[in-house]
């Protein structure tokens, strides 16, 4: 009854149908992972980047090469190594005999989805390369800026920090990200899925099966929709409130900021709508607050060494406060 | 030619020795002084000068001006007198002593009182005030008298309200029922969720997608479309009973 009643206000069906070819796409070849999966696409609509994070060998880098498949833009990719320079990220001016004037070779970030691969293998140095690109969608060299293309999304790949020859990426840049996905492994019955499926594969690269599913217009107008999505002032207050929490949480040393407040009502917006709803749920709030909290935070040293994790502080914040209704 | 050259050499050391070895034999002869003879010429200092260099300003060092105490100064000094007075004798000095002792108490106490964070309201009987994040967190839906508000929300021509007030009352008799456990920090999917019945489950979901369309999703709501929900409120709320 009720979608008899309340589906007149916005159009929705191209969005859902979408949605729906991209979770199938991925679910081709990604077996199980489902939240990681509707995170991908809530990010992708979002208008945000994603920072996916799991121990080597979980599907990372080919779930943003999946992702990017999905949509037909230009895409590259940055492996990420120690000795890596900034100019090897955006660019470099090059002096040209013909003319007898230096000109500017761009980089690969100039690209509409970016796949950094092992993110936090490179210094802090090359991470400031990317500062500027992610939040303001252009890059400054030699005092000329150059605007990025849109759509431009970059899909981070990281190790967890405790692993060998990694660095933690600045507070300035993990901000930067609108999610942090957390790539578990497998249950037992996707494991053994993802053997059969192997098993019966018959071509090598999997990813030459994949057929693009939306293109850069499209994507342009999706993210127009979700934009214009409604939320009710009490979820933008309660919203702004478990971020304002992070601030005054004696388990952690560093608060989020209010970008984060701004990410997780707009990929909240995202969830909505993925879900059919033109307007936001407190459900919808709690789904993304995790993923868009969990790396903007840091964890006081006693609870650290206590093996408490972000996930577990934001949580007992949710408890804390009251859903609005 | 080497056996001259080691004679010139052990001769030159030999008498280098002698040198060292003799003792330097020192006459003393008299000292005579001499007598000064010059005539000594005393001087006076004109006191004329000396007034004339004393009245200069480059010349008086002495520059500090003699205190003069203002009507507040001598107000003060007055005032602590007069405590001298009072204070400084046997009974005076014991109050005084005392007196800082317990303001001195009274402090430590206000400061341990403020650093564990104690309520003073609480000696007075008075529970401390939760701070509270919207007005709805003073409603407890065990206490609204939902046909009143409900009344008085649909007299107002405020169906969105009386939806709202429709959902609370579900929530209140499934909590009765002890279908679901009420809490404030819990979602509408999650009460959802813990409805264990599959048919009351999937009533209640349709009810929750209804609320939340009309509450967060600000639907327009018109007299027909209210006695609508209203109705399928009803029914839930009947068979639940």
């Amino acid at each position: 009854m009720e979608q008899e009643m309340f589906n007149q206000r916005t159009d929705l069906t191209q969005l859902s149908a979408a949605v729906e070819q991209i979770r199938q796409t991925l679910g081709k070849i990604i077996v199980g992972q489902k939240d990681v999966i509707d995170l991908l696409i809530a990010g992708l609509l979002a208008d945000g980047h994603l920072l996916l994070e799991g121990v080597p060998g979980v599907a990372k880098t080919l779930s943003a090469k999946l992702m990017a498949k999905c949509i037909s833009a230009s895409f590259s990719r940055i492996q990420f190594t120690p000795d890596l320079m900034p100019s090897d990220v955006l660019g470099t001016a090059v002096f040209s005999p013909k003319t007898s004037e230096f000109q500017f070779r761009h980089g690969p970030i100039f690209g509409n989805i970016i796949l950094v691969d092992e993110i936090n293998r490179a210094p802090a140095k090359t991470q400031s390369a990317l500062f500027e690109a992610m939040e303001e969608r252009q890059i400054t060299v030699d005092g000329n800026t150059y605007k990025l293309e849109e759509p431009f999304m970059v899909l981070a790949t990281q190790n967890p920090v405790d692993q060998e020859g990694t660095y933690r990426l600045p507070e300035a840049q993990l901000d930067r990200f609108l999610f942090k996905i957390e790539v578990k492994y497998p249950s037992l019955e996707d494991e053994i899925q993802i053997l059969v499926n192997q098993h019966q594969q018959k071509s090598d690269d999997q990813l030459l099966e994949i057929e693009s599913v939306l293109s850069v217009e499209q994507i342009k107008s999706l993210r127009a929709t979700i934009k214009a999505l409604f939320v009710e002032p009490k979820l933008l207050a309660y919203a702004a409130q478990i971020t304002h929490e992070t601030r005054n949480n004696k388990s952690l040393y560093l608060g989020a900021s209010p970008r984060a407040s701004l990410a997780m009502v707009n990929s909240a917006k995202a969830i909505a709508a993925m879900a059919g709803r033109d307007f936001v749920t407190p459900d919808d709030i709690i789904k993304v607050a995790t993923p868009v909290l969990a790396h903007r935070v840091m964890l006081s040293p006693e609870k650290e060494m206590e093996g408490l994790t972000p996930a577990d502080v934001i949580a007992q914040i949710i408890k804390k406060i009251e859903i609005p209704r | 030619m080497h056996l001259r050259l080691i004679l010139i050499f052990f001769l030159g050391i030999t008498s280098v020795r002698a040198e060292i070895v003799q003792k330097p034999v020192v006459t003393k002869k008299a000292v005579v002084l001499k007598i000064d003879s010059n005539k000594i010429e005393l001087r006076k200092i004109d006191s004329q000068a000396v007034t004339v260099y004393s009245k200069q300003k480059d010349f008086i060092y002495d520059d500090i001006a003699p205190e003069t105490l203002s009507w507040w100064d001598k107000f003060w000094n007055w005032f602590w007198k007069l405590i001298d007075k009072i204070f400084v004798n046997k009974v005076g000095g014991s109050i005084l002593k005392y007196g800082l002792i317990g303001v001195a108490i009274a402090a430590v106490v206000f400061i341990v009182i403020k650093m564990i964070g104690l309520d003073f309201r609480l000696l007075s009987g008075k529970s401390k005030s939760l701070e509270v994040p919207f007005d709805e967190s003073l409603e407890n839906i065990h206490e609204i008298d939902f046909e009143e508000q409900i009344s008085k929300a649909l007299e107002a021509g405020n169906y969105r309200l009386a939806v709202r007030l429709l959902y609370l009352k579900t929530l209140k008799n499934l909590s009765d029922k002890q279908l679901i456990n009420w809490l404030p920090e819990k979602t509408n999917q999650a009460y959802v969720l813990e409805i264990s019945d599959e048919t009351k489950r999937g009533e209640f979901s349709k009810l929750t997608n209804q609320f939340e369309y009309i509450w967060y999703g600000e639907f327009f709501l018109d007299k027909n479309t209210f006695e609508s929900v209203n109705n399928s409120f009803h029914d839930f709320n009947q068979k639940t009973a």
